[in-house]
């Protein structure tokens, strides 16, 4: 085992790590920069709670090894409000109460804000289909489909 | 992954040494669900295929080989695989090449989204494009590759049923000796392929169909985002009205993804039928042998096979310019 | 009905929750995110065989690796229950912080600390267990046989020794009235056995603990829990510590449905290793760790109903039999509640329950939203469509000839906490949620053929609001608030109740905002821990709004008679003339005499004054025991389609219709009815944690996929959803509210159950009804076999 010193860009901030090969994006992001929005739910894949984009593909930082995105530009939740000021997805999630205990809220706004990168006008079906692996246990997952949904209007 | 239960591969790992470091270290079989990743290695990111196959020979049976690392790095992370190098083809970009111009031809670290998304996949490859599109969750798609969920031998793997009924080879390298076999012979058992230590999966070629072929996969799982109960995934050739060849192949219903030969004669040289399909669907109940697990029973599984290929034939043959069976 | 006077500035409105921002920005703080200075990392040693004594733990290795390690040789011998809620008389405790005896698989036998989580790692591997591996039980058939290996010899019922006969942790009858008697006297007779499954929480958050020594030989704890009081009572009596020493911090919770009613058994581990080490120390289970930790009571029901020819109830009869696993939460409340909530649904002039619960060698069960109720709804609503078949009487016309209504007895948790019914929204419920489906024109059961078969079902149900009533019960149930107006007239609000994600804390703010007379902006909502707040019990029992709200507006009430006075002293008018009333323009409450309007203050500026004038704080401090504990009806409708060759269930449409009294949060009750249908339907068609039987050890392998929990693709389409709420006021609730949260849930398995009978003439009386069996009783159905037992 050997760390290794690797650069990346998270929220925009230029980072400077050394990182074992062991370290997971996940582990560093909480406990190095303090990013805890990003959550350990399964870490196995299986929750969707730990939802980064790295380059903008929605990942899950549980299974990426740190030492792999070097060279990557890494956005947190942290990260998707610039300068105080709420992405319009995340005043969406709020206005439609898409939001009970919240534990999921992070990945489910992330993969939201990707899925609409990429499909700005989306379909309930779209939305459904990019937002599949995100478990949440509370809202039962209408009030989400409708805050991505009413945001795209 | 979710399909590499220790049941699934004979509870052992997909491959790769095991090694104590500690002697006071207990190997643990329960509660290896770790917030980290435990297990100590050394990660080397070659940036060519030569590269990664020199390393492969340099730590011979101490390497394993990662692409997206969600099946390897779950196994890491519950210790069912314990290794001591770790060679990441992830910064390899010319495997990540998705190319369509005659046969298709997939790179071994295309993504299961990049293959999904492919228009000339979703047009001509239908079977492969909705297996691709058919996996549990977008993230693992984005992360996943084609390559990773054959080399990782899960019987339930989806991409598998489906390239096996579109007549896939898989092309073998070791930098020094490069091989290619056709897709059914690759799969051993859980876990094991004729990858030979050393060896890398360097891209899959799937021949290009012809207008007349029509393809479907089918799966089910528990909820949607699951790993498959049965998957099946049927290639049908048309001639007029008549059956020219056809391909049919199933996962999670026996220890490999596997081709039913069986049962594609069949209905070669007539005109398809609900009586004659139903034989094909028997015949593949006959051929398969499921077993039953935290996902499914056998006698279900036996079941839905039936059902699912028979539903997978007519999409594949109205797909492939037939009309609607009666 | 609303009183027509109640006109309402806070309540009702939809507002963004108060945490929300934090939330979707990633800042709210979770047990597991928080980080001290100084801190170790814990790790549980978690036995690999479901029966087995320890011999002897090794833990030279991992000291040796610098670890502090914690056995039961370090802990205090005392027995505890983890869940705190049953009067002493009735609490059974048969666990210790760390086994002495490995009861099921993933019981905590050691633990270790150590300054990172990687070192923590390394210090567990190299722990060494010796273990006398016994019979596995898991069968709790098998279990109560002569012969079979006792789990436990004897546990402790209040402050006598029990002893376990037959791994029977508990037995309980109750009877009313005569029920031959009632059978004999019965047009129609039916009887079925019905099955619930062991499903897991599958709260997003996994369970944690950070414990930090104070100077003072205190410590301070962060933990995950939905009762702060009861975590502070428990760590107190097994670590001998006086409860001033313990302060215990209400932390954002990442979803719960029961599973943190009890102290989460990594609580006093964390503690222990704290108080023997002197470290501050965070303690965080995996997800495979948390799949072992708890389950809902699985049961086995019988039961027998009769009815008239005129389709009324004679008489019941109900065998329950519920595998607890390895250690007694609350079976004994569980026994008692299954009862209760069944002698609710209907009135039964005479029944008779007989339920029992035995420990087997798998993870203990515990109270899941709704507490006993989805399973005794299940078998209820179930065996009332057979019946309602049987008489040839519309299923909806025989549930409101038979449904315990205004002025009868509701059981909100067992026969010792029973209340009269003063709110009643259910023919509203019923009448609109057939208009929304289309009733009338749903199939013939059995009647179709073809693949895809279409059916309409319904079921209703209830939960209650909290476990008040008239007579102290078993149960113990008040709150407690402590509200300040600030010198700017601004409100804190201290309340020791838990939100889980339903907006409580809001609705609470709300409440008092709305008493007050203040904008419901103007309130804050307090951090809150042991040291600051009143006593509440916890939030369970959908108690929330109406319990714990209950005890703010009543502390809201006094705050405002203090203010009225001051008012009166300031603008020399009678108190009884005042009235407080929110002034949007001044974004605050002012004070003013209706027939002399000029005579007027804010609530700030008569704050002010009392400062200045040194005439005190305005404050109040209150408890309240709610005497009433109203039941929140609910009604589901859903249709579904039936791939009879797949076995596979879609839902086509649900309505879903709910009595919660006033609405206070709106959009939040809606979401707590969309989220009840989701955890419904996995209850229904796919959740299962199943067991290895020989092994005791979980299938899943700590796989959450494994436990099936439903995901976006289950739920329904936007349009097929249909949410309402019955026009209704119950008088005992703050502003005519009850309760919601568990009642959306509990009625749901049943309704699907229906929607499938309509379908397809089967009854399906095991949960959850897989693709699996529905193809296997297709098949059985067409030979005849399953058929309604009539007696
Ligand atoms: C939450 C979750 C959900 C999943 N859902 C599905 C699903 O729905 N369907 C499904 O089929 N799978 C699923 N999987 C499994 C997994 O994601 C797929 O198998 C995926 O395609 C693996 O690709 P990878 O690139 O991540 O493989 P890796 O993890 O990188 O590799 C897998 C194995 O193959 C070997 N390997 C990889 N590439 C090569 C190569 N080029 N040459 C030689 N050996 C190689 C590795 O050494 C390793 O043993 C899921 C996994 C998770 C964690
Ligand atoms: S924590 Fe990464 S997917 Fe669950
Ligand atoms: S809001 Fe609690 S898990 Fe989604």
């Amino acid at each position: 085992m050997t760390a290794r010193t690797i650069n990346l860009n998270v929220n925009g901030e230029h980072k400077e790590w050394s990182v074992a090969e062991n370290d997971l994006l996940l582990t560093e992001l909480r406990e190095r920069e303090g990013l805890t929005g990003a959550k350990y739910g399964c870490g196995i894949g299986e929750c969707g709670a730990c939802t980064v984009l790295v380059d903008g593909q929605p990942s899950l930082s549980c299974l990426v090894l740190a030492q792999s995105v070097d060279g990557c530009d890494v956005l947190t939740i942290e990260g998707l409000a610039r300068g105080g000021e709420l992405d319009p997805l995340q005043i969406a999630f709020l206005d439609q109460a898409a939001v009970q205990c919240g534990f999921c809220t992070p990945g489910m706004v992330l993969m939201g804000r990707a899925l609409l990168n990429e499909i700005p006008d989306p379909t309930e079906k779209d939305v459904r289909e990019f937002l599949k692996g995100n478990l949440c246990r509370c809202t039962g997952y209408s009030s989400i489909v409708r805050a991505i949904l009413t945001h795209r209007r | 992954m979710i399909g590499q239960h220790p049941a699934d591969l004979g509870g052992h790992g997909g491959g790769g040494p095991t090694e104590h470091a500690n002697p006071t270290e207990t190997q643990m079989e329960d509660f290896t669900n770790t917030h980290i990743l435990v297990g100590e290695f050394e990660l080397i990111e070659p940036h060519t295929l030569a590269q990664a196959s020199e390393s492969l020979r340099t730590h011979a049976g101490e390497a394993v080989i990662m692409a997206g690392g969600t099946d390897l790095l779950v196994g890491m992370k519950m210790e069912h695989i314990r290794t001591k190098y770790v060679i990441s083809l992830g910064r390899i970009s010319a495997l990540k090449r998705v190319d369509t111009n005659s046969d298709l031809v997939i790179g071994a670290t295309a993504s299961i989204r990049d293959v999904a998304h492919n228009s000339v996949v979703r047009q001509q490859y239908c079977a492969l494009a909705e297996a691709c599109q058919s996996f549990s969750t977008m993230q693992i798609m984005v992360m996943g590759t084609v390559g990773g969920n054959l080399c990782n031998a899960s019987p339930a793997a989806d991409t598998a049923p489906a390239l096996l009924a579109l007549d896939a080879s898989v092309h073998l390298t070791s930098g020094v000796r490069e091989r290619e076999i056709a897709l059914s012979e690759f799969f051993t058992g859980p876990g094991g392929t004729v990858l030979s230590d050393g060896e890398v999966l360097e891209h899959i070629s799937v021949p290009a169909p012809s207008l007349s072929t029509g393809s479907a996969f089918l799966k089910m799982g528990r909820v949607a985002a699951d790993i498959s109960k049965v998957s099946v995934a049927v290639t049908v050739v048309r001639s007029e009205d008549r059956v020219r060849q056809c391909r049919i192949a199933l996962g999670a219903v026996a220890s490999t993804p596997r081709r039913i030969v069986a049962a594609e004669s069949e209905l070669l040289g007539e005109k398809p039928t609900i009586s004659g399909i139903s034989k094909v669907s028997q015949l593949v109940q006959q051929a398969i042998e499921p077993i039953t697990d935290v996902r499914s029973t056998a006698a279900y599984r036996r079941h839905l096979a039936g059902v699912l290929v028979g539903d997978a034939f007519r999409q594949a043959w109205l797909r492939a310019g037939g009309g609607e069976i009666t | 009905m609303v009183p027509e006077q109640q006109q309402l500035h806070s309540i009702g409105q939809a507002t963004w929750r108060r945490d929300g921002q934090a939330k979707v920005t990633g800042a709210e703080e979770y047990v597991s995110d928080i980080t001290l200075p100084r801190m170790w990392h814990a790790r549980v040693l978690r036995s690999p065989y479901a029966h087995a004594r320890i011999v002897h733990v090794d833990t030279s290795y991992a000291e040796a690796l610098g670890a502090v390690c914690l056995t039961h040789a370090d802990i205090p011998k005392i027995r505890y229950n983890e869940r705190i809620v049953s009067t002493p008389p009735h609490l059974y405790r048969d666990r210790y912080v760390l086994a002495d005896k490995a009861r099921h698989v993933g019981e905590a036998i050691a633990a270790v600390a150590a300054p990172t989580e990687a070192a923590a790692e390394q210090a567990l591997r190299a722990l060494r267990v010796e273990y006398e591996v016994l019979e596995t039980i898991t069968d709790p058939e098998v279990a109560m046989w002569d012969g079979t290996e006792p789990i436990y010899t004897n546990v402790q019922l209040g402050d006598q020794e029990l002893s376990i006969e037959h791994n029977i942790a508990v037995q309980r009858t109750i009877e009313l009235g005569d029920i031959e008697h009632g059978f004999a006297n019965s047009a129609v007779i039916l009887e079925r056995e019905f099955a619930t499954s062991r499903i897991y929480h599958a709260q997003m958050e996994t369970k944690g603990v950070v414990c930090r020594p104070e100077s003072d030989g205190g410590i301070t704890v962060w933990p995950t829990a939905q009762s702060i009081h009861n975590v502070r009572q428990l760590l107190g009596e097994i670590y001998s510590l006086p409860l001033h020493k313990i302060n215990v911090k209400r932390v954002p919770i990442g979803g719960t449905f029961g599973s943190s009613i009890q102290m989460n058994s990594v609580i006093p581990i964390c503690v222990g290793l704290t108080l023997k080490s002197g470290k501050t120390i965070k303690l965080v289970t995996t997800r495979e760790e948390d799949m072992y930790d708890h389950v809902r009571y699985p049961s086995r029901i019988r039961l027998k109903l009769g009815a008239t020819k005129d389709g009324l109830l004679t008489a019941g009869h109900m065998h329950a039999l519920s595998d607890i696993g390895a250690h007694n939460t609350q079976a004994f409340a569980f026994l008692s509640v299954l009862s209760g909530w069944w002698a609710s649904l209907y009135k039964l002039p005479a029944m008779k329950f007989e339920g029992k619960a035995v420990y087997t060698n798998k993870t203990p069960s515990c109270a899941m939203q709704g507490f006993g109720n989805p399973q005794a709804t299940f078998a209820v609503e179930s065996l009332m469509d057979d019946l309602a078949d049987a008489l040839g009487i519309d299923p909806v016309e025989f549930r409101l000839r038979n449904y315990v209504g205004l002025g009868g007895t509701f059981w909100g948790q067992g026969p010792s906490v029973q209340s009269i019914v003063l709110s009643d929204g259910v023919p509203e419920l019923l009448e609109k949620g057939m208009e929304k489906i289309g009733w009338p024109g749903r199939p013939v059961s059995g009647s179709q053929t073809g693949r895809y078969r279409r059916g309409i079902g319904m079921a209703r149900g209830f939960h209650t609001s909290g476990a008040g009533a008239p007579k102290p019960g078993e149960v113990i149930d008040y709150s407690g608030a402590f509200i300040k107006v600030n010198e700017d007239g601004t409100v804190d609000v201290v309340h020791a109740l838990m939100d889980h994600g339903g907006g409580t804390l809001d609705a609470i703010a709300k409440i008092v905002a709305e008493e007050l007379g203040i904008p419901s902006d103007r309130i804050g909502i307090s951090p809150a821990d042991t040291l600051t707040t009143v006593y509440d019990v916890v939030t369970h029992a959908t108690r929330g709004v109406y319990a714990g709200g209950g005890a703010a507006h009543k502390a809201a009430r006094k705050v405002k008679a203090i203010l009225l006075d001051y008012a009166s002293r300031v603008l020399g008018i009678e108190t009884n003339a005042l009235v407080i009333e929110p002034d949007e323009t001044l974004g605050q409450g002012v004070i003013y005499c209706p027939s002399f309007p000029e005579r007027r203050i804010t609530v700030g500026a008569l704050a002010k004054l009392c400062q200045t004038n040194s005439w005190g704080s305005i404050a109040a401090v209150e408890s309240l025991r709610q005497v009433n504990c109203p039941p929140a009806y609910v009604a589901y409708f859903v249709e579904v389609e039936v791939d009879t060759e797949t076995g596979s269930v879609r839902t086509v449409r649900a309505v879903i219709g709910s009595d919660c009294g006033t609405v206070v949060n709106p959009d939040l009750a809606v979401g707590q009815l969309e989220g009840g249908l989701s955890k419904g339907l996995g209850y229904a068609l796919v959740e299962d944690n199943s067991w290895e039987q020989e092994s005791g050890r979980l299938l899943s392998k700590g796989f959450w996929v494994d436990g099936k929990t439903p995901a976006m693709s289950e739920s329904p389409l936007l349009e097929d959803i249909d949410t309402f709420f019955a026009d209704s006021y119950e008088p005992s609730g703050p502003f005519g509210a009850k309760g919601i949260g568990e009642a959306a849930t509990n009625p749901c398995a049943a309704a699907y159950g229906n929607a499938l009978y309509n379908a397809l003439g089967i009854r399906f009386t095991e949960l959850p009804i897989t693709p699996e069996r529905i193809v296997a009783s297709m098949v059985a159905a067409e030979s005849g076999a399953t058929k309604a037992v009539l007696v």
